[in-house]
């Protein structure tokens, strides 16, 4: 059995992290959670992540913002973006910077595992 | 009838300064030729005058001579009387008196009207000189002719024949003569006043009534009056400057309509976007905020359902939930979809056109701030990728802020160039967007009070304004960015507090970047789905 897949969430809503928490965690993959950015580095310093999910709408800096300097503290991640439908700009910009993914609010688990799925491109998730 | 032709008369004299000319020459032609036909009629009575005396001379002599004759055969005084009875006779005689040397009346004959030949100074002179004398008697019947003849008298004493004859019948002549002169001359002038009259009313009078009528249909905003005048004097030329006139105004006043009706559209359009703009924004914030709880509630809902049996009875419960989340979200998702700004249609533009109608378009309401609006460009601007409907309102924006942060007496400063015209000093800015290589650099510069650093940073947000509560919306800039994102440009706001703000719009040059039409990436609805 091929080692779990590492997925780091970064929401400001509790609820939303539970909830994607619940799921990921449910589906086999090793979750963890950061509310901010500034958290979310650490988490990133403290070991590395196949996966991360960042909301674009954030007190302080955005998940846009955040975006190229998360990368650069860990390059081999994939990065999924989370934002309300209809954020065209922000869509364009999180491409222009390197989301692998886009996910518009609010979206259906299955989008959710279908996203991390293409993400993780060659390196997929076990099945539970 | 008469009285509209004497109106006639009265206006055509005093209207045209030709006519009057024309009459008071005829008058003074008329003038100088009655008198010279006056001094010639007073000729030719003097003439008649002249020849009358001579043949009442040559008669008188001829009668001093019978009546000498008589005389020396004794005749009596009745024989005398007698021969003076027949040349009374002749025509125009009307007294024939024979004095004796003590200047009695030996005989007479007289008319009766005349008054009667009395033996007065002519008559004593007469014979006194033995000389013949010719005079002039004004009587009440008119002019006498009288001739006093001296006659030798038996005894070797003068005495005189006096002949009176009367001239009235000549002085007759003459008056019918110089009457008939006057009328057939007032006839002249009359009928030439009256020739002249028709003349002008016939030719100038129905023209410049018809002209006048011209006019006054222009007056009343009628512009498609023209006037028909088939002739080739001064007064067609008239009309024909007329006709050109009303042509002139029927044009500007078209193209008049026609720029309001374009300035209203453009306005209306401004509006429509702005209002789109506005409850877009509105959606969009209503989409953030609710996205993360509609998400929470549909995957909830989504986990319970996976661990609930498929025969349970709360599975309905569940699938009601995710629809009622599913139709929510559509609902702002279609809202979304119809207030979303349309994709710029680019094109080479150019800046300095848009900017010139937009100042056209702020030009009253500057003035009534009393602001003064400088759009100082050089005319070889280069143009622009850019979709003018859009270029339109991202300026009126920016140009509507700078007017209503302007102080009443300032100047608004629009111009293009690389570099910032507020000084480094005290300066803070915010870039929104970004532009990517040769760009034109747009400045538009107000003397309001400025932002403060902490102002400036929120500028770009939606609902943030800086304005009286009711006057700004919020989402003049947040437009303004939108815009110049879609056109791969960029926003710089900067600001110095007591200075003033500047807003420099950097839009790509046209013919630099890749084909400005095709989107860089693909919409992304399709990860939605």
């Amino acid at each position: 059995m091929a080692k779990p897949s590492r997925v780091l969430v970064v929401d400001d809503d509790a609820e939303m992290r539970a909830l994607l928490l619940d799921v990921l965690e449910k589906d086999g993959y090793e979750v963890a959670e950061a509310t901010d950015g500034a958290q979310a580095v650490l988490a990133l310093r403290a070991r590395e992540f196949d996966l991360i999910l960042i909301d674009k709408n954030m007190p302080g800096p955005s998940g846009l913002d955040l975006l190229p300097g998360l990368r650069r503290v860990c390059p081999r991640s994939q990065f999924i973006m989370m934002t309300a439908y209809g954020d065209v700009p922000s869509y364009i910009e999180a491409v222009e910077k390197g989301a692998a993914e886009f996910l518009f609010k609010p979206f259906r688990m299955e989008e959710l595992k279908a996203a991390i799925v293409k993400a993780l491109g060659a390196n997929p998730a076990p099945s539970a | 009838m008469w009285r509209r032709w004497r109106r006639a008369l009265a206006a055509g004299l005093a209207r045209n300064l030709t006519t009057r000319l024309i009459i008071l020459l005829m008058l003074v032609l008329m003038l100088i030729t009655g008198f010279f036909d006056y001094a010639r009629l007073v000729r030719v009575r003097e003439r008649l005058v002249a020849q009358t005396q001579k043949d009442q001379r040559i008669f008188t002599e001829t009668l001093a001579l019978a009546v000498r004759q008589n005389i020396r055969r004794n005749r009596t005084t009745d024989e005398l009387r007698e021969l003076l009875e027949d040349i009374l006779a002749r025509p125009g005689l009307v007294a024939v008196v024979i004095y004796d040397p003590d200047a009695q009346i030996v005989a007479a004959r007289l008319l009766i009207g005349f008054p009667d030949p009395v033996p007065d100074q002519a008559v004593r002179e007469a014979m006194s000189r033995r000389e013949a004398a010719s005079s002039m008697l004004e009587t009440p019947g008119g002019r006498l002719l009288r001739y006093v003849q001296p006659i030798r008298w038996p005894g070797g004493r003068t005495a005189a024949i006096e002949v009176r004859q009367t001239l009235g019948e000549m002085e007759r002549d003459f008056r019918r003569a110089v009457r008939e002169n006057v009328i057939s001359r007032l006839t002249l002038l009359g009928l030439f006043v009256l020739s002249l009259v028709v003349l002008t009313r016939w030719s100038i009078g129905r023209p410049i009534r018809a002209l006048m009528a011209g006019a006054r249909a222009i007056g009343k905003g009628d512009l498609s009056q023209r006037i028909v005048i088939r002739r080739r004097d001064e007064i067609a030329h008239l009309a024909e400057e007329f006709n050109r006139m009303a042509e002139n105004l029927q044009t500007a006043h078209t193209e008049l309509v026609h720029q309001s009706e374009e300035r209203l559209g453009l306005e209306q359009k401004v509006q429509q976007a702005q209002k789109l703009a506005a409850v877009g924004m509105l959606a969009a914030e209503v989409a953030h905020e609710m996205g993360t709880p509609l998400n929470v509630i549909s995957g909830r809902s989504e986990v319970l359902l996976g661990t609930i049996p498929a025969d349970h009875a709360g599975r309905r419960h569940l699938e009601v939930i995710l629809r009622q989340v599913e139709r929510i979200n559509g609902i702002i998702r279609s809202l979304l979809d119809y207030t979303r700004p349309r994709r710029p249609a680019l094109r080479p533009e150019s800046v300095g056109a848009v900017l010139r109608r937009v100042a056209d378009l702020l030009a009253d309401r500057s003035r009534r701030r009393g602001v003064r609006l400088a759009v100082e460009l050089p005319h070889d601007l280069p143009p622009v990728m850019a979709d003018p409907d859009q270029l339109y309102q991202l300026f009126a924006n920016l140009m509507l802020n700078a007017l209503d942060a302007s102080p009443e007496g300032g100047a608004i400063q629009v111009n293009a160039g690389p570099d910032p015209r507020l000084p480094v000093e005290n300066r803070a800015g915010i870039v929104r967007g970004k532009a990517e290589g040769p760009c034109l650099a747009i400045h538009i510069l107000d003397q309001g009070g400025g932002l403060t650093r902490e102002q400036l940073a929120h500028v770009f947000e939606p609902f943030f304004s800086t304005k009286a509560r009711g006057q700004g919306t919020g989402l003049g800039l947040p437009i303004v960015e939108e815009i110049v994102r879609a056109h791969r440009g960029e926003v710089e706001m900067l600001s110095a507090p007591g200075d003033g703000t500047e807003v420099i719009v950097r839009l790509p040059l046209a013919g630099t970047n890749a084909p400005a039409d095709e989107a860089p990436v693909s919409p992304p609805a399709v990860v939605a789905q």
